[in-house]
C-alpha cells in the first residue's frame, strides 16, 4: 500500500486546491450571515499573535508596562470580538439547519470548539494575576470540586493554569478549528432549504 | 474541485470569488476593530486584595479571618473533597457525590495550615508567639474554644486608633491575643501569603491554594460585594468597572439566580449537571426532536437567502 498515493487519492476525491483555496463560490453564498465564522476566525488569529507576545514577555508584564497593557487590551477585546463571532456563527448556522446533507458533525466540531473556547477563556481570567484571577479562583473552584474533577483541575494552581490556558488549550482549539474548516472547505456551502418541499409539507 | 464537491454542487450556479482577499479585508476591519477598543477603552486590571492591605486597612476583619479560622469556623473546615474528610458535605445529585470519587487530594486542616503551620514560621524571627503558641496548643480543646469565643466576641467591640492598633475590652483570651497579633504582624509584614503557600519545590511556586482560600470568606466576598461581582449578582460573568466580562457565561450564571439551585447546597452540582445537558443538546441539535424544525419554522434562512429565493423561484 502507497500511504502517499493513497493521501493523494483522498485529497482528490475530498479536497482539491479549489476546494481549499476557493475562487468560485455558489451564487447563494451571498449574506452577511456567512462573516461571522470569518470574524471568529480572525479574532482567533489575533488573540494567538497577542498571546505569543504576551507568552514571550511573561505572564505579569502587563501589569507595569504600557506596552504590555496595551497587547493585554488587544487579547481582551479580541476575546469579545471571538465570543460574538463565534455565537452569531452558531445561531445563523443554526437558523439556516447548515446540518444537512451529512454535515452534523461539522456542527459538532464546531460545537465542540466552542466549548473548549469557554473554558478557554475560563481560564484566561484565572490567569491574569489581578483581582478578577482571585476572585475567579475561590468562586469557580466550587463548581470544579462539585463535579469531581477540582482534583484534577485547580483554579487555585497558576502553574496549571497558565499552561493549560497558553499551550493546552489553544492547541486543542486550533486543531478543532482547522478539522471544522476541512469538514466546510471539504462539504461546500449548504445549499438553501428547498421552498417548494416546504410548502408541500404544509 | 475535488470528485466530492463536484457532485455536491452539480447545478449550482458559481460566482467569481477569492477567499483570501475577503480573509484579509475580515481580518483588516477585526484589527483596526479591536486596537481601536484598546486605544479607546483600554482593559479591566483591579489590583489584587493582598493580606498586607487587609491587616492595615482593616485590621479587625484580619483578626477576626485569622480567630474564625484558628476557631473551625471556616468554609473549607468541612469543605469534604478535595480538601477534607467530611464526605457527607460533598455535593451530590440523587446521592451522587462526584467528589468523593477521587477523594482528598490536597488535604487542608485551616487551623493548622493557616494560622499555627505560619505563626510557627513567625515564631523563628518573632520569639514572643512562641510561649503563646505552646500554651494553646497544651490547652485542651474546650478551653481553646473558650479562648477564641471570648475574643472573637471581644473583637465585635474592639476599637482601631489611627496607627492602625486594635484595642480590646479586657477578656480572657488566653495565648489567643498574642497569637492573633502575630499573625496581624505577619499580614502587615507582607509575609503572610509566603508562610501560607508551602512548596516543596522552593523557592519555586505556582500554587497559591492556601493563600486564595485564606481570605475566601468574608474578605473576599465584601470585596466582591462593592465591585458587583457576587454569585447573586450574576458572579463570576461580570467584569470590574464598566467592562463586559465573561457574558458568555450568562447561560451558566442565570442557573444560579433561580430556585432550587439559588438556595441549594448542592446548587454548583446542579447548575454543573444543567448546562452540562443545555451543552450536550447543543452538539447535538441536528438529532433533537422539534428543535432541529426550529430552523424550518421560524423562516429566517429565508432572509439569509434572500436574494437566492428572489431569483430561484423554483427553490
Amino acid at each position: 500500500m502507497n500511504l502517499t498515493r493513497g493521501i493523494q487519492n483522498s485529497l482528490k476525491k475530498n479536497l482539491s486546491l479549489e476546494d481549499a483555496l476557493p475562487t468560485r463560490m455558489p451564487i447563494y453564498v451571498n449574506s452577511m450571515a456567512y462573516l461571522f465564522g470569518v470574524i471568529t476566525l480572525c479574532a482567533l488569529v489575533m488573540l494567538i499573535l497577542t498571546g505569543v507576545v504576551m507568552a514571550l514577555f511573561g505572564p505579569t508584564w502587563y501589569h507595569f508596562s504600557p506596552a504590555g497593557r496595551f497587547v493585554n487590551s488587544m487579547h481582551f477585546w479580541s476575546v469579545q470580538v471571538f465570543f460574538a463571532g463565534i455565537i452569531m456563527h452558531m445561531i445563523t448556522k443554526f437558523f439556516m439547519a447548515a446540518w444537512r446533507g451529512g454535515r452534523w458533525i461539522t456542527w459538532l466540531v464546531g460545537g465542540l470548539a466552542f466549548g473548549v473556547g469557554m473554558f478557554t477563556g475560563l481560564t484566561g481570567f484565572l490567569s491574569q494575576t489581578n483581582w478578577d484571577s482571585q476572585w475567579i479562583a475561590t468562586q469557580a473552584k466550587d463548581a470544579m470540586n462539585a463535579a469531581g474533577i477540582g482534583q484534577l483541575f485547580n483554579t487555585m494552581n497558576l502553574g496549571q493554569v497558565l499552561m493549560l490556558h497558553i499551550v493546552v488549550l489553544p492547541l486543542v482549539i486550533c486543531i478543532l478549528v482547522g478539522y471544522h474548516i476541512y469538514q466546510i472547505r471539504r462539504d461546500s456551502p449548504v445549499k438553501p432549504i428547498p421552498e417548494d418541499k416546504e410548502k408541500s409539507k404544509k | 474541485m475535488s470528485e466530492r464537491s463536484d457532485e455536491n454542487l452539480k447545478g449550482v450556479p458559481m460566482k467569481r470569488y477569492d477567499l483570501v482577499r475577503e480573509g484579509l479585508i475580515v481580518f483588516g476591519v477585526t484589527f483596526v476593530l479591536v486596537v481601536v477598543l484598546s486605544i479607546v477603552f483600554s482593559s479591566p486590571d483591579y489590583p489584587t486584595v493582598k493580606a498586607q492591605d487587609v491587616a492595615n486597612d482593616q485590621p479587625v476583619a484580619f483578626l477576626q479571618t485569622s480567630a474564625n479560622i484558628l476557631a473551625g469556623n471556616s468554609s473549607i473546615q468541612t469543605y469534604g473533597p478535595p480538601y477534607t474528610n467530611d464526605t457527607g458535605n460533598a455535593q451530590n445529585l440523587v446521592g451522587i457525590a462526584p467528589a468523593t470519587v477521587m477523594g482528598v487530594t490536597d488535604p487542608i486542616n485551616p487551623p493548622e495550615d493557616f494560622v499555627i503551620k505560619p505563626l510557627e514560621k513567625a515564631a523563628v524571627i518573632n520569639p514572643g508567639i512562641t510561649s503563646a503558641l505552646s500554651t494553646f496548643q497544651a490547652a485542651s480543646s474546650d478551653q481553646q474554644q473558650t479562648w477564641l469565643k471570648n475574643y472573637l466576641a471581644a473583637l465585635d467591640q474592639a476599637t482601631t486608633d489611627s496607627t492602625g492598633k486594635v484595642s480590646l475590652p479586657g477578656g480572657d483570651y488566653g495565648p489567643v491575643e498574642a497569637m492573633m497579633n502575630g499573625m496581624l504582624a505577619l499580614g502587615k509584614s507582607g509575609l503572610l501569603e509566603g508562610a501560607l503557600n508551602n512548596s516543596s519545590q522552593l523557592p519555586f511556586n505556582t500554587d497559591f491554594t492556601n493563600a486564595l482560600l485564606f481570605f475566601e470568606d468574608d474578605v473576599y466576598h465584601s470585596v466582591a460585594e462593592k465591585l458587583d461581582m457576587l454569585g447573586s449578582l450574576w458572579g463570576i460573568s461580570n467584569e470590574t468597572g464598566q467592562y463586559p466580562g465573561a457574558w458568555w457565561l450568562w447561560p451558566y450564571t442565570f442557573f444560579y439566580q433561580i430556585p432550587p439551585m439559588n438556595s441549594s447546597p448542592n446548587g454548583d452540582l446542579q447548575v454543573v449537571a444543567i448546562i452540562s445537558v443545555v451543552f450536550l443538546i447543543t452538539l447535538f441539535t441536528p438529532f433533537v426532536p422539534i428543535l432541529n424544525r426550529i430552523p424550518k419554522w421560524i423562516k429566517i434562512y429565508k432572509w439569509i437567502w434572500r436574494d437566492w429565493y428572489k431569483n430561484n423561484k423554483a427553490g
